[in-house]
C-alpha cells in the first residue's frame, strides 16, 4: 500500500500515532499537503461517515477515528495556510450560550473538516453576537450551532434570531445536540438538522451545494 | 398533509383509554412542549417509556385513529397507525384522536435501596426537639430523582424502626433533573412539581412507615432531608432555573430548616423542624455530601473517593484536607436507558451474567427468581463488559470478535440488519445484547471513568495511591467489583481497594438526624470543597477518548 493508502487507514481506524507518523512520512516523501488531505484525510472520514450511516461502526470508534484525523490535521493546517490554501466552503460552529459541552459538537467540526470545509470552532457557551460576527468575520456560508441540555435550546432561538437578524438568509444555519429534533429546527426557522455527526456532513454539503 | 376527506371538528388532541376513564384533552401540539409521551405523562398519565424516550422499545405505543403524527424525523404517518407517543407529536394544526392500549401505561415498580453501611460512630443528640414518650420519633429522607426513601427512626435509641421506598412521582412529568428544571420555570408546574414530591410521594411514604411500625405520626419530632440539589429545590418550591445554564449556579445549597407546615407535610405536625442538608453545588448535591459524611470520607486517613454511579455520575475526592468535587454525564445507560433490552433494577431484570467454563451459554441470574427475565440492568452489562474480554468475545473497541461471534451456538447468535448481537438465553428474547448496547455502555463507562481521572489528575494522583474507593447508590451495592474493574468503569483500581456502600444518602441523613453535631461538620466540608467542571478541564475529551476502550 502507498503512504496515503495506509494514512487513511490508520485515520479510519483510529491510530493517532501511525496517522500522525504517516502524514510526516507523506511529506518526506514530497507530498503536497493538499494532495493529503484531498487523496488520504477525505477518504478517510468519507468512509467514516459512512461506515456509521451503515451501523457499521458507532459512536466509540467514530470518535476515536476523528482524533486520528484531528492529529493528522494539526500536522498539516500551518502548511496549508502559510502555502495560502483555504477550503471552498467556511463554517462557523459553536456551542450556544450557557452550554459548555462540546464532544459532540467537536466531532461534527472534524467531521466537516474531513470534508473539506473551513472550520471556525468558536468554542462553547457562545454568544449570539459572537456567531454573527464570526460569520460576517469568516464570511462563512454555514453555521452550525449546538446545545446538549434541554435546559439551553433557548438559546439557539436566540442565536437563529439574531443570526437572522444580522445577516439574513445570506448564510445555513444547522442546529444539533441530543435534545435537538427536526420539528424543532423546523418551528425555529433552522434551514437543517442532523440527527448525528455522520449525517451532519451530507447535510452541511447538500446545504451549500457541494455534494 | 391533511386527509381531504375528513374533516376536523377543532384542533385538539383526544386520547382514550382502555379502563374508560374519561378521554383526555390536549391542545395542539407545540415542540417547545415535548413530544406527546411527555405532553400526556404531565397530563398525570404516565405512559411506559422505560427506554428513556429513544424509541427503542414499544412501550408507548399508541393507536392513533384520526389525524396524523409527525415524528421528530420529520416523518409524517397518517390514521390509523399505531405510533411510539416518545418520537413526535400529532401534527401541528390538526385535531387528532387516539387510543392507548393498557401494555402502554407506567406500572411502577421501584427498587429497595434503604440499606446503607454507615462507616463513622455518632452520638445520640438528635437535632430536632424530642420530647420523651410523645415527640420521640424522626424521619431521614432520601429524595433522589427516581426513587425516594423514608426512614423512620427511634430518637430515644436512634434504630431505624422501619422503611419504604416509592417511585418519585415526579417522573411522571420528566424523568431526568434536566426536563425537570425546564419545567420548574413556570410557576404552575414547579407547584406542580412540589405537590408530586411532598403530597403524593413523601406523606404517601411517611403515613406507610409510620402505620407499619404503629407509631402515631403526632410523634414525629421532625426530619433530616437529603437528595440532589435539583430535588431540594423542587421540595421547597424554588425556581432552580439557573441550574440548567452555564454558570450552573444553585439558588442554594446550604443547610436550611423549614417547618414542616411551610413545605406542606400534612403528616408531620406543622411546628417541627425539617432540616435540608448543604450540598456542595448544583450538580454534586446534598446526597454525595451525607454521603461523604457517611462513609468517613471527611475524616479517614486517604485519599479516598466516593463515586455515586447514576445518570449524572458523582464523585468526591478527599485527599490530605483537599476536597475535589465533579459529577459526568454517564447517561441513562446503566439504568438500562437507550439499550435495547436494558432495564432499572426490577423484578425480573438479569443482574448477574457469567461464564462457566469461560464460554457460552452463560449462567445468569435474575432479581427476585423470577421465572423469565424482562430485561437486563447496569450489573448484568457490567458483568457481560468484564467477562467478554476475558472469554474473547469482545474486542478492545467493544465490538464482537468475528471468529469469537461465528463459533457461538446459532441459537446464541442475534443479527438483525448488519447489526450483531448475542442472545444470552435463546428462551428469554429479553436478554440479546447488540453491538450498539456496548457501544452506549462505553461511553457511560468512560464518562464515569474519565471524571474520576480528572480528579486524580488534579490531585496529582494514581488509581492505586487511593486508600479506598467508597461505591455508593444501589447501583455500586450490586455489582460486582472486579468486572467494575475489569471494563474500566473504575479505571486500574484493585478489588481490595473498592468497597460497596449502599444508599450512604439516606445514611447520611439518619447521621445528622441523631447526631445534631453532624449538621455544622457538613457544612464546613460543602463549603471548603472545589468544585471542576469537566468540560472545561484541559485533557478530559483525550481522556473520555482514550477510556472508551475496554482494557
Amino acid at each position: 500500500m502507498t503512504t496515503l493508502e495506509l494514512l487513511s487507514e490508520a485515520v479510519a481506524s483510529g491510530k493517532s500515532k501511525d496517522a500522525k507518523a504517516l502524514v510526516q512520512r507523506a511529506l518526506d516523501e514530497g507530498t503536497a499537503p493538499v494532495e493529503i488531505v484531498d487523496r488520504a484525510l477525505v477518504p478517510a472520514m468519507a468512509s467514516v461517515g459512512e461506515q456509521f450511516k451503515n451501523n457499521l461502526i458507532f459512536v466509540p470508534e467514530m470518535l476515536i477515528a476523528a482524533r486520528a484525523m484531528k492529529e493528522a490535521m494539526s500536522l498539516l493546517e500551518p502548511k496549508l495556510l502559510a502555502a495560502g490554501i483555504t477550503p471552498k466552503y467556511t463554517a462557523v460552529i459553536g456551542t450556544v450560550q450557557g452550554d459548555l459541552h462540546d464532544i459532540g459538537k467537536n466531532l461534527v467540526a472534524i467531521m466537516w473538516k474531513g470534508a473539506n470545509f473551513r472550520v471556525i470552532d468558536l468554542g462553547t457557551n457562545v454568544s449570539p453576537a459572537k456567531f454573527v460576527a464570526a460569520v460576517v468575520e469568516h464570511k462563512a456560508q454555514l453555521v452550525g450551532l449546538s446545545a446538549l441540555l434541554t435546559t439551553t435550546m433557548p438559546a439557539i432561538v436566540e442565536t437563529v434570531k439574531a443570526i437572522r437578524g444580522g445577516v439574513g438568509q445570506a448564510v445555513k444555519i444547522m442546529v444539533g445536540g441530543a435534545p435537538v429534533t427536526q420539528q424543532f429546527a423546523d418551528e425555529i426557522g433552522a434551514d437543517g438538522y442532523a440527527p448525528d455527526a455522520g449525517s451532519a456532513v451530507d447535510r452541511a454539503q447538500a446545504l451549500v451545494g457541494a455534494a | 398533509m391533511k386527509d381531504p376527506g375528513h374533516h376536523m371538528t377543532d384542533d385538539g388532541v383526544h386520547i382514550q383509554w382502555p379502563d374508560g376513564s374519561p378521554e383526555l384533552r390536549l391542545p395542539p401540539a407545540s415542540p417547545l412542549h415535548g413530544n406527546l409521551a411527555e405532553r400526556i405523562a404531565r397530563a398525570g398519565r404516565p405512559l411506559n417509556t422505560r427506554c428513556g424516550q429513544r424509541g427503542l422499545c414499544a412501550g408507548c405505543t399508541v393507536e392513533l385513529v384520526t389525524g396524523s403524527f409527525h415524528e421528530k424525523n420529520g416523518a409524517v404517518i397518517p390514521a390509523p397507525a399505531a405510533v411510539k407517543a416518545c418520537q413526535g407529536d400529532v401534527s401541528a394544526g390538526e385535531g387528532a384522536t387516539m387510543v392507548v392500549p393498557i401494555r402502554s401505561l407506567a406500572v411502577h415498580s421501584p427498587q429497595v435501596v434503604s440499606s446503607f453501611k454507615v462507616n463513622i460512630p455518632a452520638a445520640q443528640d438528635p437535632s430536632v426537639p424530642v420530647v420523651a414518650g410523645s415527640r420521640d420519633h424522626g424521619l431521614a429522607i432520601d429524595v433522589g430523582t427516581t426513587t425516594v426513601v423514608v426512614a423512620l427512626v427511634d430518637l430515644a435509641t436512634g434504630a431505624i424502626v422501619g422503611d419504604a421506598s416509592a417511585l418519585n412521582r415526579q417522573v411522571e412529568m420528566g424523568d431526568n433533573v434536566l426536563t425537570r428544571i425546564q419545567l420548574a420555570g413556570e410557576q404552575k408546574a414547579r407547584i406542580a412539581l412540589q405537590d408530586a414530591i411532598v403530597k403524593r410521594t413523601i406523606e404517601p411514604l411517611v403515613r406507610e412507615v409510620c402505620s407499619a411500625a404503629g407509631v402515631g405520626p403526632e410523634r414525629l419530632a421532625g426530619a433530616v432531608v437529603a437528595g440532589n440539589t435539583t430535588m431540594l429545590h423542587l421540595l421547597t418550591g424554588t425556581d432552580p432555573t439557573p441550574m440548567g445554564v452555564a454558570p450552573f449556579r444553585a439558588p442554594f445549597t446550604d443547610h436550611r430548616i423549614l417547618a414542616a407546615g411551610e413545605l406542606g407535610m400534612r403528616e408531620i405536625p406543622a411546628g417541627a423542624p425539617v432540616h435540608l442538608l448543604p450540598g456542595f453545588s448544583a450538580y454534586v448535591g446534598a446526597d454525595l455530601v451525607a454521603g461523604a459524611m457517611c462513609t468517613g470520607l471527611f475524616t479517614e486517613p486517604g485519599p479516598s473517593l466516593l463515586v455515586d454511579i447514576g445518570t449524572n455520575g458523582e464523585i468526591v475526592l478527599c485527599h490530605d484536607g483537599r476536597l475535589l468535587a465533579t459529577a459526568t454525564a454517564a447517561g441513562p445507560a446503566f439504568e438500562g436507558g437507550r439499550l435495547s433490552n436494558g432495564t432499572r433494577a426490577v423484578a425480573g431484570a438479569v443482574e448477574r451474567i457469567a461464564f462457566p467454563d469461560g464460554r457460552f451459554p452463560p449462567a445468569i441470574e435474575v432479581i427476585g427468581g423470577a421465572r423469565r427475565a424482562i430485561g437486563i440492568c447496569g450489573s448484568g452489562y457490567v458483568d457481560f463488559l468484564g467477562l467478554g474480554r476475558r472469554i474473547g468475545l469482545l474486542t478492545p473497541n467493544g465490538r464482537l470478535n468475528g471468529d469469537a461471534w461465528e463459533a457461538l451456538p446459532p441459537e446464541h447468535r442475534h443479527a438483525e440488519g448488519g447489526s450483531r448481537g448475542v442472545v444470552l438465553n435463546p428462551r428469554e428474547p429479553a436478554t440479546t445484547i447488540t453491538e450498539a448496547d456496548i457501544a452506549h455502555l462505553l461511553q457511560a463507562k468512560a464518562a464515569i471513568a474519565a471524571g474520576i481521572l480528572a480528579l486524580l489528575r488534579r490531585a496529582g494522583l494514581a488509581p492505586g495511591d487511593i486508600r479506598r474507593v467508597h461505591l455508593a447508590g444501589g447501583f455500586g451495592l450490586h455489582i460486582d467489583v472486579a468486572h467494575a474493574i475489569g471494563c474500566g468503569l473504575l479505571p486500574g483500581f484493585v478489588p481490595s481497594q473498592v468497597e460497596a456502600v449502599g444508599n450512604t444518602s439516606l445514611g447520611g441523613a439518619w447521621l445528622a438526624l441523631v447526631d445534631r453535631g453532624i449538621l455544622t461538620e457538613m457544612t464546613a466540608h460543602a463549603t471548603a470543597a472545589e468544585i471542576v467542571e469537566l468540560n472545561l478541564e484541559p485533557g478530559f475529551e483525550d481522556s473520555f477518548i482514550d477510556q472508551l476502550a475496554l482494557p
